[in-house]
């Protein structure tokens, strides 16, 4: 409750740091308020496939059903957070190079991500025995990964339209945008982490009421 | 360690020979990749040529398809005909399977693009000589690193209902990746450097068949145990 209120308070602080806190930029003018709502759900979806990684090699390792639901759930919810992203940015790039799409290698990437995890998606609902669509959704969800790590890089290998913000000697922009970008991250953060500990219940729930119906029948 | 590779050479060899006993497999692939090209050219032939950045593009394009067709048999047939049960219970390390199925499914590609490339070349009207050992390394180590994925691939298809249809779901997210850097490497190949070097994207491929196999031979046996 403490943790939702919190999260609640932040959200609102994230809303007023971006919409009135935030100065308009030099180059992207007011635009730049959309930039607060495409990075943070961007790194919190990378975050989201990483507990995919991680929940896959803990369910492998500790054989917990518990860790499978919860892979499954951070496929759903970084596919909800990338979906953001995409959206965000296509609102963006719309209004900063006069197109929605650019076949931007940032873009393409990001598009081969939610269709990768998309992908695991559909796997896992073609497998029907349960043992094995948690083994192998698992191993799947870990050889993924590099799909992540290549987005990442993507804007670093190829030529692009997207600004890298993210530098080695740290974050190319003004104070108060790094501030509300901060708060954003956080707010962000905390709603993936309420939405991920809400789906978690809601699976875990349904798996016990999948389990007695077989159970009966 | 050794016993482990040489396991894996047995089993590769063992799928060469069956292999070799039925050809059609080899052919057939060959015969699909022939047809992409057709179809292909159908969409990117203009005043009788093909650009060369998208000729040396769809090279690998066609490779990453016609891998569908060689990879997804590999692990299948051994589940369909019920040997797989024997490479499961045999007192080698899962690795080595997965290892000999890679060496297997490196060589089956390998066959089909030693007609193709040259043939590709060709027809698209793109030469790979500018740089013939880079491209060459860049042709070994990209389909070993399709080979590795599509035999992950494949046996990630096995507890599926629907196996036919969820192969390209599973080979796709994982080839993908190299599938898009392969493209630029013969882009610049074949056009010449641009901005980005080459070697650092050669790096990055090489990096992405490393992490490919070990991942996937580190967590193969979950695949094989029941």
């Amino acid at each position: 409750m403490i943790f939702l209120g919190i999260t609640a308070a932040i959200s609102l602080l994230y809303v007023y740091m971006t919409w009135i806190f935030a100065p308009p930029d030099v180059v992207l003018g007011e635009n730049v308020r959309i930039f607060f709502q495409h990075v943070a759900p961007a790194l919190v979806s990378y975050g989201l496939f990483g507990g995919t990684l991680l929940c896959g090699v803990m369910y492998l390792w500790k054989g917990d059903l518990k860790y499978d639901i919860l892979g499954a759930v951070t496929i759903k919810l970084g596919l909800l957070f990338t979906t953001i992203t995409l959206l965000s940015g296509m609102i963006w790039a719309d209004a900063a190079w006069g197109t929605p799409w650019n076949w931007d290698p940032r873009e393409t990437t990001t598009l081969i991500l939610w269709v990768a995890y998309a992908c695991i998606l559909a796997y896992r609902a073609s497998v029907s025995d349960r043992e094995a669509r948690a083994q192998f959704g698992s191993i799947f969800g870990i050889v993924a990964f590099p799909m992540v790590i290549l987005s990442y890089l993507s804007i670093r290998i190829w030529e692009t339209l997207h600004p890298i913000v993210i530098e080695p000697s740290g974050l190319q922009m003004e104070v108060e945008h790094m501030m509300t970008l901060l708060v954003a991250m956080i707010a962000v953060t905390m709603i993936a982490l309420i939405m991920v500990e809400l789906s978690y219940k809601v699976d875990s729930a349904n798996e016990k009421l999948m389990r007695i119906r077989m159970e009966r029948s | 360690m050794t016993s482990g590779l040489s396991a894996a050479l047995a089993i590769a060899k063992k799928d060469i020979l069956t292999q070799f006993r039925k050809r059609f497999e080899v052919f057939s692939m060959f015969l699909f990749a022939l047809i992409a090209v057709l179809a292909f050219s159908f969409a990117v032939v203009t005043g009788g040529a093909v650009p060369q950045e998208i000729g040396s593009a769809l090279l690998w394009v066609i490779i990453f398809f016609t891998g569908m067709f060689g990879f997804a048999p590999i692990f299948l047939s051994e589940s369909e005909t019920g040997t797989l049960r024997g490479l499961a219970t045999a007192p080698i390390p899962a690795w080595s399977v997965y290892l000999g199925k890679v060496i297997y499914g490196f060589f089956l590609m390998a066959l089909v693009e030693i007609f193709l490339v040259p043939i590709i070349m060709v027809l698209f009207g793109f030469s790979l000589l500018n740089d013939a050992p880079l491209a060459l390394a860049t042709l070994l180590v990209g389909t070993l690193d399709l080979a590795a994925v599509g035999s992950m691939a494949s046996a990630l298809t096995m507890p599926s209902e629907s196996k036919a249809t969820v192969f390209p779901l599973v080979y796709f997210p994982t080839a993908t990746s190299a599938l898009m850097l392969l493209i630029e490497i013969t882009k610049i190949i074949v056009l010449g450097p641009g901005l980005v070097p080459v070697l650092l994207i050669f790096e990055i491929l090489l990096a992405h068949l490393i992490a490919m196999l070990t991942l996937s031979a580190s967590v193969f046996h979950f695949a094989l145990s029941p």
